[in-house]
């Protein structure tokens, strides 16, 4: 019988690394996933996947097995994403928050969109790059992954009052963008 | 009739606030609700490129060895302390150098700066400007092997045998080591762009360095994937150009 999350994380804990690498094993391809959506570049996604490991190693110890391993994992990839899109923030040394994400989309957004040959898919991914780190990762737990506003609140670091008004900018952005798409007013 | 807000409608699509008794009676809203839902709802999660079947043995790989200097770097680690010592010696010695070199070129150094713009400027200044002159000279060609070494990479030709790449693999090592130290140090001295690339440059090179000696189709084109598609050598070239503008004397030939 396969050892559950928990178990292994209390090998890792007594210095079995083996265990830990039953976890990286099981949960590497889901956070690839999640961080592909946030970041919509494989390789960033790659390196999201890397520096969430090596983070959630050094921090086992403070890890409260009363919680779910995957939700603890998940937020700390989904903070590894942020963190590398605030690096490339800084790095393009963009004011416009709305703008930066644009770059980073661009990287696999264009071949993958090019293949897909719509023009409403085009939209919707410039509509996305169009939005900031927080407001993208807001949406995309909540759209996407289908999370609760509270417990994104709780990834993000943020107020229920000041996650749902992230998530209803996002909303209010996408529809300008794709107005024309949908004729839905603002 | 008081209409929902945006907000509750969006909260609303999202089944997060319960309107139904308002929605049943107000057409206005009901309208702005189907609007919303048209949008979002055409909205799809984006299509993910599923990595390969040995994915999760390669992010292993390649963090177990990073799990290793984790484990190296703890404290009380003296070898890693010599190391370290070792290497900002060096750093410091060629730094020695190169000021001693400039120093006998006064007019050079004053003719390659622009004129402060307040005459008292303190002397520290200029050394400070030698310093970051002297990084950058040292990080320029630490670009210029790490170019080379991504650029052989990104020119092999995947075949339907392994294909050896032993020494690439070990100049990446090489290259790894003396990367993490200029990092840090553009980082201190406010050397963004050039701590950036750094940064980026880390994972591919460490990459490079501790894949197999031997590496299938597959997985080379994936390391020439990752070179290309973070646009690494293109990056290292538009760096190390300003690099070398940077630090080029006025009578310097140009190469």
């Amino acid at each position: 019988m396969e050892a559950t999350d928990i178990e292994l994380v209390e090998r890792v804990r007594g210095g079995d690394d083996d265990a830990f690498r039953v976890l990286v094993e099981r949960h590497s391809r889901p956070i690839y996933r999640s961080a592909y959506r946030i970041t919509n570049n494989a390789a960033d996604a790659d390196d999201v996947v890397q520096e969430t490991f090596l983070r959630s190693y050094r921090a086992l110890a403070s890890f409260d097995s009363r919680a779910t391993f995957t939700t603890w994992l998940h937020r700390i990839a989904i903070n590894c994403a942020l963190d590398l899109i605030d690096s490339r923030k800084r790095r393009d040394g963009r004011i416009d928050d709305g703008e930066d994400l644009s770059l980073i989309a661009s990287h696999d957004a264009s071949p993958d969109r090019v293949v897909l040959g719509s023009e409403m898919q085009r939209a919707i991914a410039a509509a996305m790059a169009g939005l900031t780190g927080n407001e993208r990762t807001a949406f995309v737990l909540r759209h996407f992954e289908g999370m609760p506003l509270e417990e994104i609140g709780q990834i993000l670091g943020t107020r229920l009052n000041a996650t749902k008004n992230t998530v209803f900018r996002a909303v209010k952005k996408l529809r300008q963008q794709l107005q024309p798409f949908t004729g839905s007013l603002v | 009739m008081t209409h929902l807000t945006q907000e509750e409608i969006i909260l609303n699509y999202y089944r997060e606030f319960d309107s139904a008794a308002h929605l049943e009676s107000c057409a206005e809203c009901r309208n702005e609700l189907a609007a919303v839902a048209r949008v979002l709802g055409s909205i799809e999660p984006p299509e993910v490129p599923e990595p390969g079947d040995d994915y999760e043995s390669q992010v292993w790989n390649r963090l177990s060895w990073r799990l290793r200097s984790e484990k190296k770097k703890k404290p009380g680690n003296a070898w890693m302390k010599y190391a370290a010592a070792a290497a900002m010696l060096a750093v410091a010695f060629l730094g020695g150098l190169l000021l001693r070199k400039d120093a006998k070129q006064p007019a050079q150094i004053i003719a390659a700066k622009p004129a402060p713009a307040n005459p008292a400027q303190p002397a520290g200044d200029s050394t400070q400007q030698q310093r970051d002159r002297i990084l950058l000279v040292v990080v320029g060609d630490h670009f210029d092997e790490s170019e080379r070494v991504l650029v052989e990479l990104t020119n092999l030709t995947p075949g339907s045998d392994d294909t050896d790449i032993t020494n690439e693999q070990q100049r990446a090592e090489e290259l790894l080591a003396s990367n993490r130290l200029y990092r840090r140090t553009a980082s201190d001295r406010g050397e963004e762009n050039v701590a950036t690339l750094l940064d980026e440059l880390e994972p591919v090179l460490m990459q490079i360095a501790h894949a197999p000696s031997q590496v299938s189709a597959d997985e080379l084109r994936r390391m020439q994937k990752r070179v290309e598609t973070k646009g690494l050598v293109f990056k290292l070239r538009v760096v190390r150009a300003g690099v070398r503008t940077e630090t080029k004397l006025p009578n310097q030939p140009s190469i």
